[in-house]
């Protein structure tokens, strides 16, 4: 690999003591992120996405293990790593009884910037992430969505070398998920490394470019979200017969048992059947219809989801845990 | 040192929220009042009896008034912590090499100033209804509030890093409240309790300050009651902010 990895960890670990005994938060986890990506912790409330996170960020110390992070030990050098790195929690972090830019220049010099270095900055992130038009309100006035953004351009304030967000787009509304993922979009290409938690399948499939699933604490699968999907493999048709159609049931039946079909089932009013190559399955598939006469009257063609990837590896369903609001 | 310009800055910050919301001085100055007009004509009486020989009863009573002032500025803090804590301020500095101390320094500064201000105030609105302002007296009345107010202060802000949440602050803070002002003298002297009321009352920090307050506003500078206060206050002072820094050094907030 030509340059060396922002984030570097081996069998890092984070046990919390409760009363049925210790619960294995993080429990080794081994990651790698590159400079320039946006690599994405997928998984549900609970896997030890967070926990990672904090760890990394020098919020609290390791069990076992080792990471590094901007090159530094986040264990014995936390303090050289939190002047590398920007972080922006679940909870924001913006002061809200200050203005937004009163925020941004006080983040500066709270990294030794000078006044004047800060206030430059600072006006160069408030262009960067459309703040203009709020920035010299008082933050208790802003909307979910600004103060989002707020909260991430506080974290670019020192120019990190890596910008941590968790779960950043939780409680935004459809557009302003659309608008952060777009400001993401727009850090990267000017250069920035982004490494993001959520437990959104769009999310993670839209913004990033390498994801690890995981769950119970470990990493159970890491790829880019294509390779992801590729080796969950099989693409899945789903066909409605025309109303007239009384034989369904056999249909089905005789589906399932057809030697291209790897799995089908009814799902309300339509079939949906999975094929290993949808290439040869979907001619195959017409090939049989026809031959019982039955007419179709939609065919709709799904590949594979982050969700399949997530049900294959995990045995659970993401979206069944959190559904999308 | 990046200690003491981190403090200048998160003092300046939190300054900042006093000086957009100057309503809070004058809401600090309620208490007080309240009781300069409705509590103390009723001790008019009294003058003469143990505990109010100094001359007008004020003289005894705006004293402990004024730990009042200091205690009750520091106790409440942790509200407004809980709210950064809530919020993420707290954990988003915690990630940037802040000073641990100057964050719970700054905010501390910031009390101190606003806690000044108001005993100032209520001291000149004092004089006309009797009191009589001994002006050096009062100078080292004010190291002593300092000391309550740091400690009160920092205790707070502590509390509320590791409670995280108003309604588990609530019980403590009102808890510890009403027993330390009733067992320091503040509102009536020691010198008209029980014995064990008056032993109990020497386990409380904030009465020695009581006592020497009144000594002091009435000149005796050189009273054992003054020596006591300071002796129990400092080494008081820097154990709580040392503890309190060290919850800020290792909050799991």
């Amino acid at each position: 690999m030509a340059a060396d990895p922002v984030v570097m960890t081996e069998d890092l670990k984070k046990y919390f003591p409760s009363k049925k005994g210790a619960v294995k938060a993080v429990d080794g986890v081994d990651l790698s992120v590159l400079p320039g990506e946006i690599f994405g912790f997928l998984g549900p409330n609970g896997a030890g996405k967070t926990t990672t996170l904090r760890m990394l960020t020098t919020l609290i110390p390791p069990d076992s293990g080792r990471a590094l992070v901007a090159g530094f030990d986040v264990f014995t050098e936390p303090d050289k790593v939190r002047r590398n790195i920007g972080y922006v929690g679940q909870s924001g972090g913006s002061d809200l009884p200050a203005t937004g830019r009163e925020n941004l220049v006080l983040q500066g010099r709270l990294y030794s910037m000078t006044a004047a270095a800060s206030k430059a900055r600072a006006a160069e992130l408030i262009d960067l992430l459309d703040l203009e038009e709020f920035a010299d309100r008082i933050a208790y006035t802003y909307s979910g969505g600004q103060r989002r953004r707020l909260d991430v351009a506080v974290g670019l304030m020192n120019r990190p070398q890596i910008l941590f967000l968790d779960e950043p787009t939780t409680g935004l509304d459809p557009q302003n998920r659309a608008n952060l993922w777009a400001q993401i979009n727009k850090l990267q290409t000017e250069g920035a490394t982004i490494f993001i938690t959520t437990h959104y399948l769009d999310e993670a499939d839209v913004l990033c470019d390498r994801l690890a699933i995981m769950d119970g604490g470990k990493i159970v699968d890491e790829g880019t979200p294509q390779e992801l999907k590729k080796e969950v493999a099989h693409d899945c048709i789903t066909i409605s017969v025309e109303r007239h159609e009384q034989n369904a049931a056999a249909l089905l039946d005789l589906l399932e048992h057809a030697d291209f079909v790897l799995e089908a089932g009814a799902e309300d009013g339509h079939i949906r059947l999975c094929v290993s190559d949808l290439a040869t399955g979907l001619p195959k598939l017409m090939r049989l219809l026809d031959g019982q006469g039955v007419s179709l009257e939609t065919v709709r063609v799904v590949e594979a989801t982050l969700d399949d990837v997530f049900l294959q590896k995990t045995g659970y369903s993401l979206r069944d845990l959190t559904p999308e609001g | 040192m990046k200690v003491f310009v981190d403090t200048g800055l998160l003092f300046k910050r939190k300054m900042l929220e006093t000086l957009r919301n100057p309503v809070f001085i004058i809401v600090s100055m309620i208490t007080p009042i309240v009781y300069l007009v409705l509590f103390a004509p009723l001790l008019n009486k009294l003058t003469g009896v143990p505990g109010f020989t100094a001359g007008h009863v004020l003289n005894t009573f705006i004293p402990g008034l004024l730990v009042i002032i200091a205690f009750l500025s520091g106790l409440f803090v942790g509200y407004n912590m809980i709210d950064e804590v809530k919020n993420g301020v707290l954990e988003r500095m915690r990630v940037t090499p802040t000073s641990r101390f100057a964050l719970l320094a700054g905010r501390v500064l910031r009390d101190l100033v606003n806690m000044t201000v108001v005993v100032v105030l209520f001291v000149l609105l004092a004089i006309p209804f009797g009191y009589n302002l001994n002006v050096l007296g009062f100078l080292v009345e004010l190291v002593l509030l300092a000391m309550i107010l740091i400690t009160t202060s920092s205790f707070g802000n502590a509390l509320g890093v590791i409670l995280g949440d108003e309604d588990k602050l609530s019980p403590i803070i009102q808890g510890i409240n009403l027993p330390i002002i009733l067992l320091s003298g503040m509102l009536l002297p020691m010198e008209l309790a029980p014995k064990w009321l008056q032993v109990v009352a020497h386990f409380n920090p904030a009465y020695y300050v009581v006592e020497a307050g009144r000594q002091l506003a009435a000149g005796h500078f050189l009273n054992a009651k003054v020596g006591y206060a300071f002796l129990f206050m400092v080494p008081f002072t820097v154990i709580v902010v040392v503890w309190a820094t060290r919850t800020f050094q290792h909050s799991v907030s």
